[in-house]
């Protein structure tokens, strides 16, 4: 009787068994990849997602849609209108942003169901598209994976070489929400190609303010002491006059292998002191003019000078902006508290005002294979 | 009378277990949200507060080696204050317990089945719960002790984001100066709470003078647990970000991703389900132990059916929310506190005045 009763009760208990019932099959699914969020001309939202088809009678492997919506969540509604199968947004791998979107203030707001549905990943990479999502979304070039394939392709490799800051949802969450530090994200563009082109400077409510290019990225990377595996310079030395023609005879490129950046915070009348001790061990790896111009000492001189020329270029850049895409007030925060909390609220306008100075100190480790 | 044993490793996991439970999930949190950054401090005093509290008990529990709390009070204050004891006790285990579990399953349904019932959780739960606790405390004891070095391997998940970790977030120590740490601990301190088992485990330990060494480590294990993945959290996040979120433990899990497995948060939580049980399933003994003692039965297998029984009943006719259950807790916890730190100060004072009235009359 006894045994009846259990037996009885567990079969209950077997049916009551979650998860059994709303079983999807995976081709059933419509797996957005991309996520693009822009605005058109009448400053309406405009969302658009992308996703592969597993089906053998479809032609092409990809299917994107592109319509108005009042917010993300409120897009599905119209996707699962358009699409094969359910929409899903857990496997979302890049989040394009349109330019336009962020050139007004509070758009991190619509990017709330993002951080709230516990199923979006918060790994998705962020990237600005500078011109429409919908020419980079609808893009399908023959001799390229699939789109999100190769957008995130392209990000992780120049993350990996020093040339792109890293951008995913949750690195976007702690720098909006970070006072001491503005956000950055990197940009494409879609010209003939898409192709990447550099990172985009953000005020501390989002807002648009400037672009760096591909090498400035690399040195505002240094600045962040943030440099990856690999970081290639390439610069001309100035003090050779060029003697124009088609090759630039006075390039010069390097190879950085061991990077230290130090940085000390001070407050003295009235203003934040940051003082930069960079050092670095180069290798030179590509050197267009002929070795008689200069000497290897003198030589070290030359590329100190030419690499703090463009340290000081981008710290001007910021400071014009009022911005802090180095985090230079989680330095203030963490070595002058009273002073930065008086502060905190104007932080970019304080660091526009404070001193950043830098000193370079450069070893150059081999010269390479050639004479 | 106390015929089962434990051994000193499963004393101490016993005591960890009970500890380590639902509020290290939000730890982070209600730390930052108080004292920024600086709230691990506050930890480290919670941590010597608690053990000056163990060892009291200790102190206490040495003097009536061979019964529980239950028994000494009965022996000091007669049978009536026994028998409230009892109810008092029973009523504070079950009522810990009965949150924990429900806080367990809102968290099961929030993150990793967002689409079934609390109920089903509970009756589920109940299950394997119902099966470990009607043993005796030793069976319980192993389990705690094969749950903890089965899970400890966790702590190398938590390891990997702190490769986007920033280490400044942390200074300047002392912020802004000891008054917010302080007022810290109010809340902190509940993270310790649990040491007060060692009121009943303390009869059935083997080798009773180590006793106090145990529940000492017990602590520091806990400590050193909840040190970790506040840390843990506070380099990770930034500090004007981390107090956004609800759960920060887990949601620092999320970056965390294979090429093989994604969303990991999931599969910790599933796993660390287990962490949970070793809280609620002692508690759940505590309250069935002092019910059959109080009904007189040495059987608590029926009292224990019943407990589960009102359990289901309870979130099927009041569907928990999530606001409802963090009232309760708090309300719980103010008890805790008295159970935990109160009442061994009263009462080692009592029974230390008792015995040198005791010495007098006998000169």
């Amino acid at each position: 009787m006894k045994r009846r009763c259990i037996s009885i009760f567990v079969i209950v208990l077997v049916a009551l068994l979650s998860s059994c019932g709303r079983n999807i099959p995976l081709e059933d699914l419509t797996i957005s990849l991309i996520l693009g969020v822009d605005l058109d001309d009448e400053m309406n939202l405009i969302i658009s997602e992308s996703s592969p088809v597993f089906n053998e009678d479809a032609k092409k492997n990809i299917e994107t849609y592109q319509l108005k919506a009042a917010t993300i969540r409120d897009s599905r509604k119209y996707f699962d209108a358009l699409a094969t199968g359910e929409v899903t947004a857990a496997k979302i791998q890049v989040l394009l942003i349109g330019k336009r979107v962020l050139e007004h203030e509070g758009w991190f707001s619509i990017l709330d169901t993002v951080y709230r549905n516990p199923s979006f990943s918060i790994n998705t990479k962020v990237i600005v598209v500078d011109g429409p999502v919908s020419e980079v979304i609808f893009y399908e070039p023959d001799d390229k994976p699939q789109m999100p394939l190769y957008l995130k392709e392209v990000i992780d490799k120049n993350y990996i070489r020093t040339r792109t800051v890293e951008s995913n949802l949750q690195v976007l969450h702690r720098q909006m929400y970070e006072k001491g530090m503005t956000p950055t994200l990197p940009k494409i563009i879609k010209e003939n190609d898409v192709k990447f082109v550099g990172v985009v400077l953000l005020e501390e409510n989002g807002k648009y303010v400037d672009a760096l290019s591909i090498q400035e990225t690399s040195f505002l990377l240094i600045l962040m002491d943030k440099q990856k595996q690999e970081l290639t310079l390439s610069i001309p030395i100035t003090t050779f006059t060029d003697e124009g023609g088609i090759f630039n005879k006075n390039m010069l490129s390097i190879d950085i292998s061991k990077v230290k950046s130090k940085v000390t915070t001070n407050y003295k009348q009235g203003k934040f002191h940051f003082n930069y001790k960079i050092s670095m061990t180069v290798n030179i790896i590509e050197r267009i003019f002929p070795k008689d111009k200069v000497k290897e000492a003198e030589l070290k001189k030359l590329i100190e000078k030419e690499l703090l020329s463009r340290f000081e270029a981008i710290i001007e850049k910021i400071q014009e902006n009022k911005i802090d895409p180095i985090g230079l007030g989680i330095y203030a925060r963490a070595f002058q508290y009273e002073q930065y909390k008086k502060v905190e609220k104007q932080w970019g306008e304080a660091l526009s005002e404070s001193n950043i100075d830098i000193s370079l100190d450069i070893d150059i480790n081999g010269t390479g294979a050639i004479k | 009378m106390i015929k089962s044993k434990i051994t000193l490793m499963q004393y101490i996991f016993l005591i960890h277990g009970v500890q380590m439970g639902v509020g290290v999930l939000t730890l982070p949190r209600e730390l930052a949200e108080n004292s920024g950054t600086d709230g691990w401090i506050a930890i480290i005093i919670c941590w010597f507060l608690s053990i000056a509290a163990s060892l009291v008990i200790i102190q206490i529990m040495k003097k009536y080696p061979n019964g529980t709390i239950l028994d000494l009070l009965s022996h000091y204050f007669g049978k009536w204050i026994g028998k409230a004891s009892h109810v008092i006790f029973a009523l504070y285990f079950a009522l810990l317990a009965n949150v924990i579990f429900i806080r367990e399953a809102l968290f099961i349904q929030a993150w990793i089945l967002p689409r079934t019932e609390i109920y089903i959780f509970i009756l589920l739960l109940s299950i394997p719960s119902y099966l470990i606790v009607r043993k005796d405390i030793s069976i319980l004891g192993r389990y705690s002790e094969l749950i903890f070095f089965m899970t400890l391997w966790i702590i190398i998940i938590y390891f990997i984001p702190l490769k986007h970790a920033n280490w400044l977030h942390l200074l300047p120590l002392v912020k802004e100066g000891w008054e917010p740490i302080l007022n810290t601990v109010k809340t902190s301190i509940f993270s310790f709470i649990g040491f007060e088992i060692a009121f009943f485990l303390y009869p059935f330990l083997q080798r009773k003078e180590k006793a106090s060494m145990g529940i000492v480590i017990a602590n520091t294990i806990s400590l050193l647990a909840f040190l970790m993945i506040t840390i843990g959290a506070f380099v990770f996040y930034s500090p004007d970000e981390i107090t956004q979120y609800k759960e920060p433990t887990i949601n620092i899990l999320k970056v965390v991703e294979f090429q093989f497995i994604e969303r990991l948060e999931i599969v910790f939580l599933s796993i660390y389900l287990f962490v949970i049980s070793t809280t609620v399933l002692p508690l759940m003994f505590m309250t069935v132990f002092c019910t059959s003692q109080l009904a007189g039965k040495q059987d608590h297998k029926r009292h224990l059916f019943w407990f589960l029984l009102v359990e289901c009943m309870f979130v099927v006719l009041f569907p928990p929310t999530y606001e409802r259950n963090t009232i309760l807790q708090q309300y719980i916890q103010q008890i805790g506190l008295i159970l935990a730190f109160g009442l061994p100060l009263c009462l080692w004072g009592y029974v230390w005045l008792h015995g040198l009235f005791k010495r007098r009359a006998m000169q």
